[in-house]
């Protein structure tokens, strides 16, 4: 990790549904300024969950963050409503739902509270495809477009910490390629710290400067990106890239119990 | 409302009963459409059907006398205070009553909205007594009939009121079309969660929505009660510009235009040609047969039928 | 279950008995008893409330039928009571019909306004629903107040109290056993029909639609039976109102009288046949027990002409109130007390770590 307090950081955060069910526990995570941070698993791991604690989107579902802490540049944000996490300059790009059908493409830019001056531009120019369809609804935009619409306007909000859920979700591989890359150029050009869930682990590591791997509702490894990328387990097990010999559906089994245990 | 249409046609002159017909549609029409664009932004901003809307139209029109009363003198700003103070009604019915009852189920809110008619219906009677008022003498103002082309006549309350839903809808369409604020509204309506992920404060925003709805619905009763006076039976006026909107989509502006243009042309030639006795019936007939042929109304969206 | 300890049901006709154990069996025969005699100790005004709350609650237990259990909202429920009183008073009026012909005839018009308030329900749920059900209720309402206006009854049609042969029911207690053994009957009625396979199909209706259907539930004539006994048992307390006031006029029927229907259901408790009542019964009471509030103000005579007003701004602020702060009802109340006595000393205290 590099050195300097971390912009955002979660301490042993746990979080509860309905008051009786545990989604994640004691997660720590640290997401240093200016750095692309992956964070992976598989479904069910509790990285959406790891997600909207972070976003306050928690109080909606009748969840909560019952331990622990998130920090975000050193402030206490846990629990707070999502407006005003946004306010603060972190914004969520969501799974699903992530733009506003009825709303054309140039409404669904401003329709937001921006921190400091609207940057309806910027987003036309990281995506100037964008600006070609300014009058299209965005309910007939293609899954790609979409994508592009939901990171221009998570942009023309004036964040400095984006959070993007599943960015590769139901695209084309080339698309999420060059999604990527506009990801990377957020970071470098605009200065944008992301914090990036992914099941595509591929895409994720080849763009990030950190890794997380949850299973379970717990962080099971972490570690730098191209580190992870060479990782045994996370080969075999996030990338498909098998060591020769097949595995057996036993010594799958056998990995995923270790990994609970380690947790 | 009988005294809201313009005065009946002189004469068997065919022509001119044609026209003076026509006028009370357009009238009729103008009251329910700048009543029924109140349940339009509250529904398609928060998904809350508001059937406390005549009442809330009445205590705005109530509160023309008491304001006649502050600027005796200047009926024009008079109305404006009231209609400004309409505004503020809404918006804290909304954060000190509904905000409570969002994520609550649809029907609560629905019911809470009855209660709350039913609370305001016994406070109006308790400050302004149940006894029927006139805010125009109040005002001063007399109130002329006009004479149109063709022979129609028209009452200045009632020509103003066509020409304040005409402005008023523009002004909404602008609103809602152009300014920030009016895009966060429709925003909103479409994805509360990504709105507030957006940075947009929904309590905000749907207090806004109560705001601009009492606002119009308090337009249009205080135009009715200088036409007409006041009394608490305007709240059925209120009632029966929800037909109108429903008709028309619940979610849809437009629709409310032609849904108050059906219902009220329905209502009127009923009227004169039937039985005059129909007139409170006619729009929830219009209502039922719509509800049965296409529920989701003419301009609505046809997923808001499957929102329990 | 010689050696058991607690309390065993041990076979399905046990689960569904109305009655369970002796000590409820015993309650019950005293609280019949007081019910019995009641009335000959109670002042006719009392006796006049009890009346007001028997009729008020074969109605509430009707719209709880519907709304709490098979979760169909009717914002019409007065327009219902308004078909049953005036097929009496059409009957009387017209064919000098005794009573024994226009009850039943109140049911049966009941039974097709059912179904009439009841098809929208095939295509409409929720919201939209209850706004067809407000709309046949003004439909209801403009038919009584026509056949008022051509027949000349303006003012309203006087009904004469009803005879089975020779036994007349005219004064209040005999009016108070008719109308303790009608709600007696739809209470009995409502709970067998609960415990019965279409309580259950309601029930499964009213938690999800689309499941009931998976499930194998008719969903469509459960809706429709659903209705139709609701609207007959309306329409019979409708009949029975118009016999008791001996007096019928549509401007009793107010829609205003519609929504305190639904606040019985809402202020008693959802899904409870106990909260119908306990609903009934606070609603009848409420605007005597307004009026006796301000006979304590210093200068009542001062407020004599507001408490129209103030019973109408109450009843909206306790409408609000119960939504607000107590979904569940006066019965979840009830039950809330009751445990506590239950448990007593040993209370429950939620769970850790919860607000």
């Amino acid at each position: 990790m590099t050195t300097g307090a971390p912009l955002l950081a979660l301490e042993q955060v746990e979080v509860t549904y309905h008051r009786v069910i545990t989604a994640v526990q004691g997660v720590t995570l640290k997401v240093a300024r200016g750095q692309i941070v992956a964070l992976l698993g598989t479904n069910g791991a509790g990285k959406t969950t790891t997600l909207r604690a972070i976003s306050g989107f928690l109080g909606l579902d009748d969840a909560r963050v019952t331990e622990g802490a998130v920090a975000y540049r050193g402030e206490r944000i846990e629990n707070r409503p999502p407006h005003e996490i946004t306010a603060r300059g972190i914004v969520l790009v969501p799974e699903r739902d992530k733009v506003f059908p009825n709303l054309s493409v140039a409404e669904n830019l401003v329709a937001n509270v921006p921190r400091g001056a609207p940057r309806a531009d910027l987003a036309y120019e990281l995506f100037p495809k964008l600006a070609e369809l300014r009058g299209r609804e965005a309910g007939y935009l293609s899954g790609g477009e979409r994508q592009m619409l939901a990171l221009g306007a998570a942009i023309a909000c004036g964040p400095e910490l984006l959070l993007v859920d599943e960015l590769s979700l139901g695209l084309a591989p080339v698309v999420v390629q060059d999604l990527a890359k506009r990801l990377q150029e957020i970071r470098d050009r605009l200065g944008i710290t992301i914090l990036l869930v992914e099941q595509n682990a591929p895409v994720a590591l080849g763009i990030a400067d950190w890794g997380y791997v949850m299973e379970n509702g717990r962080v099971v490894l972490d570690g730098d990106a191209a580190r992870l990328g060479a990782h045994q387990d996370i080969r075999e097990f996030y990338l498909g890239q098998s060591s020769g010999e097949r595995r057996s559906y036993r010594e799958v089994k056998q990995y995923r119990r270790s990994r609970r245990w380690y947790g | 409302m009988r005294g809201a249409v313009a005065a009946q046609p002189r004469g068997n002159h065919r022509r001119g009963l044609s026209i003076q017909l026509a006028v009370n549609i357009a009238v009729l029409a103008s009251i329910y459409a700048l009543i029924g664009c109140g349940y339009v932004l509250i529904y398609r901003t928060s998904r809350v059907l508001n059937l406390a809307h005549g009442e809330l139209m009445m205590v705005a029109a109530y509160l023309l006398l008491a304001t006649a009363s502050l600027f005796s003198g200047h009926p024009l700003a008079a109305f404006a205070a009231s209609a400004l103070l309409g505004l503020v009604v809404g918006a804290a019915v909304y954060l000190v009553l509904m905000r409570k009852m969002t994520g609550e189920r649809v029907l609560a809110a629905v019911l809470a909205t009855v209660a709350l008619g039913i609370l305001l219906r016994g406070i109006v009677v308790l400050v302004w007594s149940a006894q029927q008022q006139y805010p125009g003498q109040a005002l001063g103002w007399s109130n002329p009939a006009l004479a149109l082309p063709g022979g129609a006549r028209i009452s200045a309350a009632a020509a103003a009121l066509v020409l304040t839903t005409a402005a008023a809808y523009a002004g909404l369409f602008a609103f809602l079309r152009y300014t920030r604020w009016g895009i966060r509204m429709r925003a909103a309506g479409q994805n509360p969660l990504l709105a507030a992920q957006r940075g947009i404060r929904l309590h905000g925003v749907y207090a806004l929505a109560w705001g601009l709805s009492t606002f119009t619905g308090g337009l249009a009763g205080m135009l009715i009660a200088l036409d007409a006076g006041l009394e608490q039976t305007m709240v059925v006026i209120g009632l029966k510009a929800f037909p109108a909107a429903l008709v028309g989509g619940l979610d849809s502006l437009v629709g409310a235009i032609a849904g108050a243009l059906i219902v009220a042309a329905a209502e009127v030639l009923l009227i004169h040609y039937v039985n005059p006795l129909l007139a409170d019936v006619v729009p929830f007939l219009v209502l039922i047969a719509m509800l049965l042929a296409r529920p989701w109304g003419l301009f609505g969206t046809r997923e808001e039928l499957d929102r329990v | 279950m010689p050696f058991a300890s607690g309390y065993f049901r041990t076979s399905y006709a046990r689960e569904l008995r109305l009655v369970d154990t002796r000590a409820q069996a015993a309650s019950l025969t005293v609280f019949l008893a007081a019910l019995g005699a009641f009335p000959f100790v109670a002042s006719s005004f009392l006796l006049d409330l009890a009346n007001q709350f028997f009729l008020a609650s074969i109605g509430a237990v009707a719209l709880m039928l519907l709304t709490g259990y098979a979760g169909q909202v009717s914002l019409g429920h007065a327009g219902l009571l308004a078909a049953g009183a005036f097929t009496v008073g059409i009957l009387v009026k017209e064919a000098n019909a005794p009573f024994w012909v226009t009850l039943p005839a109140a049911a049966g018009v009941g039974a097709l306004l059912g179904v009439v308030f009841g098809l929208p329900s095939l295509r409409l749920r929720g919201l939209y629903l209850a706004v067809s059900t407000l709309a046949l209720y003004f439909v209801v309402h403009y038919v009584g107040s026509e056949y008022e206006t051509e027949r000349g009854f303006s003012t309203g049609i006087i009904v004469d109290p009803p005879a089975l042969g020779p036994l007349v029911v005219s004064d209040a207690r005999a009016w108070y056993f008719v109308l303790l053994a009608a709600a007696a009957a739809t209470v009995v009625l409502a709970l067998n029909l609960l415990r019965s396979r279409s309580g259950r199909a309601w029930r499964a209706i009213r938690d999800h639609e689309t499941v009931a259907e998976a499930l194998g539930i008719g969903v469509p004539a459960y809706k429709l039976a659903a209705f139709v006994v609701s609207s007959m048992l309306t329409a019979v307390a409708g009949a029975l109102f118009a016999y008791y006031r001996g007096f019928v006029s549509i401007e009793a029927f107010s829609l205003f009288l519609s929504i305190q229907y639904v606040a019985m259901v809402i202020i008693g408790g959802m899904g409870s046949i106990l909260g119908a009542l306990l609903g009934a019964a606070f609603v009848t009471l409420f605007p005597y027990a307004i009026e006796a509030l301000i006979e304590v103000l210093p200068t009542p005579e001062r407020y004599a002409n507001l408490v129209f007003a103030v019973n109408y701004a109450a009843f909206g602020l306790v409408m609000v109130a119960f939504l607000l702060f107590e979904p569940e009802g006066l019965v979840g109340i009830w039950r809330r007390v009751r445990d506590w006595f239950v448990l007593w000393p040993f209370r429950q205290r939620p769970l850790a770590g919860t607000k």
